[in-house]
């Protein structure tokens, strides 16, 4: 399978998506009720977080220039949107056409992710699958969810 | 000590019904199943099975968890012997000396010791629980929101120890882990916070979702990527009783293993870790021949299993006494036990006695399941593991999906793990390890909670939390540790701890 590999280290990249992640959160909390120390607001506890955050992202893309630390491993694309996928295809079917056919999905989609998968196999498997967990969880567990459509 | 009997006379009382028993066996079962898998640790099985136990009164919940963990355990140690690939840190000791053996045809033996250690560990840290649990609870009665505070502090510094990688990411993942905590309603003001404009965000971050994502779905991933891994070598397991000769020259290390995971257990901090580490050094310190070891001694199985086991079970003393979870499997548990209306820490004991001398008892009868399940039943687990690859990623995919659906009945918790599955996976390949994450994540609220009551005690005086004395000593412990880990000269010897 293809791989792609980044350039640069990992200590830059894991400070870069810290720096994402806590830009996104401060968007959210900026405009709830700061507050002071005596009197917290809703927002204090989270700004305080995100503000010691987005300090260490600097300081990890800051060390990641720097230094040559670790690099980042090599990334396989097909298995992780593969995987990624085949779950958003279950989470879309199994309100709307049933368990089953949301695991029959599900399993169909996942069969692309690796290359040592058979056809006959993994459609065997997911009838297997698709018996069991019909049992264990709708008639052991009494989840409430559709068989069939 | 005749009134710890008597207690655990009444729990005996509680859990022993036809029912609890079944709960217990059957988490223990499932928790073997899903444990045994390779590529789900721990984190990932316990999460998976969790919702199971959702529809169960709190007591057969926890009856049912417990089997769930030692399931989740031991299967761990399974898959370490049987083809070398270490559920999580834990077992990563169990594999050199066991996968050996099980090369050579005594994998049975390997199991079966590895099953007989970890039972007798797991009772003598029980043992300790029932002693030591009621007294540690009674002075943590007296803790107030400054000392709370601090002691959080310092479980979560201590959580740095666990993660082998920079201690500088394993700070950030903390923090990370904090603030996704806060996602969700302010108990204070009911205000959302950082909830995206999303509805279902409102009671927080699903912390089922984002274990299976960050340790489930990311492992799998991960798995595929490298086509080389797993398939079992050798189906040869080899007599699974062990021989007289066996058990005699084990006797000593599951003895010092107990001991020593007894200890390392209440410390916070991956104590089920450095456990088995230390004593897989211990034992070769003590052997008379060294160049066994990593050629299949079976004292560098019981060892370290009796170790992680003892200390395994001794993690749910700070866990019960003061709430505080020690890793990131502890803090799955509290996470569970808060679904059920039960808050972990002292007053647990001192006002649901039920519960406590419940589990206690529930942890006995969890550790006897575990051999009867896994010294009888080891071929159908052996089987398990002769599934290849290629179906059972089918089967761990499709069983999150359904079981992270089943928490909320709405597809919504698991587009929120394929959120966390691809952070999980970023994280791996960016060097950073997620456990940290997911204590900070559980312990988050607790915090913000403590700090907000202690801030208003004290009129917003900060220096509130160095003028009480408990407070004080745990904030200093907490400083000198991370002063300890940044060191050089100690990050060395941590490092060798990791790699021996």
């Amino acid at each position: 399978m293809k791989q792609f590999t980044l350039r640069g280290s990992a200590d830059l990249y894991l400070g870069l998506l810290l720096l994402f992640i806590s830009g996104v959160m401060y968007w959210y909390v900026s405009d709830l009720e700061i507050g002071t120390v005596r009197r917290m607001g809703t927002g204090f506890f989270p700004l305080v977080l995100i503000v010691i955050l987005a300090g260490f992202g600097v300081i990890l893309a800051v060390r990641g220039v720097l230094t040559k630390s670790v690099r980042v491993a090599p990334i396989t694309l097909r298995p992780l949107l593969i995987i990624l996928v085949s779950f958003v295809a279950f989470a879309l079917l199994v309100d709307r056409v049933g368990l089953i056919l949301a695991i029959f999905a599900q399993v169909a989609v996942a069969h692309f992710a690796s290359d040592e998968t058979k056809p006959a196999q993994s459609l065997l498997f997911g009838i297997v699958l698709a018996l069991l967990s019909s049992g264990v969880f709708v008639g052991l567990l009494n989840m409430p969810v559709e068989l069939l459509p | 000590m005749m009134e710890t009997l008597g207690l655990l006379g009444h729990g005996l009382f509680v859990v022993l019904t036809p029912e609890n028993l079944l709960l217990c066996l059957l988490g223990a079962v499932f928790g073997t199943l899903i444990g045994v898998l390779p590529g789900l640790g721990p984190v990932a099985t316990i999460s998976l099975l969790m919702p199971i136990t959702f529809s169960l009164d709190p007591i057969g919940a926890i009856i049912m968890l417990s089997g769930i963990y030692y399931g989740a355990q031991y299967g761990g140690s399974t898959t370490a012997i049987l083809v070398n690939i270490p559920g999580e840190s834990t077992s990563v000791v169990t594999a050199i000396d066991g996968y050996k053996m099980a090369q050579q045809g005594r994998a049975g033996d390997a199991l079966a010791i590895a099953a007989i250690g970890s039972f007798i560990a797991g009772c003598f840290g029980t043992l300790i629980i029932a002693f030591a649990g009621p007294p540690l609870a009674k002075v943590a009665q007296q803790f107030t929101s400054p000392e709370y505070f601090s002691l959080m502090v310092f479980g979560l510094v201590a959580a740095v120890v666990l993660a082998n990688g920079s201690l500088i990411s394993a700070l950030a993942m903390i923090f990370l882990g904090l603030l996704l905590g806060m996602v969700g309603m302010d108990v204070n003001t009911g205000a959302a916070r950082m909830t995206f404009g999303l509805i279902e965000l409102s009671d927080g971050i699903s912390f089922v979702a984002m274990a299976l994502g960050l340790f489930g779905v990311a492992e799998v991933i991960c798995n595929l990527e490298d086509a080389a891994t797993r398939g079992l070598n050798s189906s040869r397991i080899g007599r699974i009783w062990p021989t007289r000769d066996v058990l005699k020259s084990a006797r000593g290390a599951i003895a010092r293993g107990t001991l020593l995971g007894s200890l390392f257990g209440i410390l916070p901090g991956g104590g089920a870790t450095m456990a088995s580490f230390s004593s897989y050094a211990l034992e070769k310190r003590v052997a008379k021949d060294r160049s066994r070891f990593g050629r299949g001694a079976i004292e560098g199985v019981a060892g370290p299993e009796a170790a992680n086991n003892a200390a395994a079970q001794t993690s749910f003393i700070p866990l019960l006494t003061m709430g505080l979870p020690t890793s990131a499997t502890m803090a799955l548990m509290i996470g569970a036990l808060t679904l059920h209306g039960i808050a972990p820490g002292p007053n647990v004991i001192v006002r649901q006695p039920d519960l406590f001398w419940g589990l206690i008892v529930s942890m006995f009868v969890g550790n006897v399941m575990l051999v009867i399940i896994n010294l009888p039943m080891i071929g159908l687990w052996v089987k398990l593991l002769q599934i290849p690859y290629r179906l059972l990623f089918l089967f761990i995919v499709v069983i999150s999906a359904i079981g992270v659906y089943s928490v909320n009945n709405s597809p919504f918790d698991i587009y929120l793990m394929i959120g966390f599955g691809l952070l999980g996976y970023l994280l791996r390949k960016f060097n950073a390890e997620p456990a940290p994450m997911l204590m900070g994540f559980v312990l988050g609220p607790m915090l913000e909670e403590n700090f907000r009551r202690a801030m208003l005690t004290s009129r917003g005086d900060l220096m509130i939390f160095v003028e009480r004395p408990i407070s004080l000593g745990l904030l200093i412990i907490s400083v000198l540790l991370i002063i300890s880990i940044a060191l050089p000269s100690v990050r060395a010897g941590r490092e060798d701890v990791f790699q021996e």
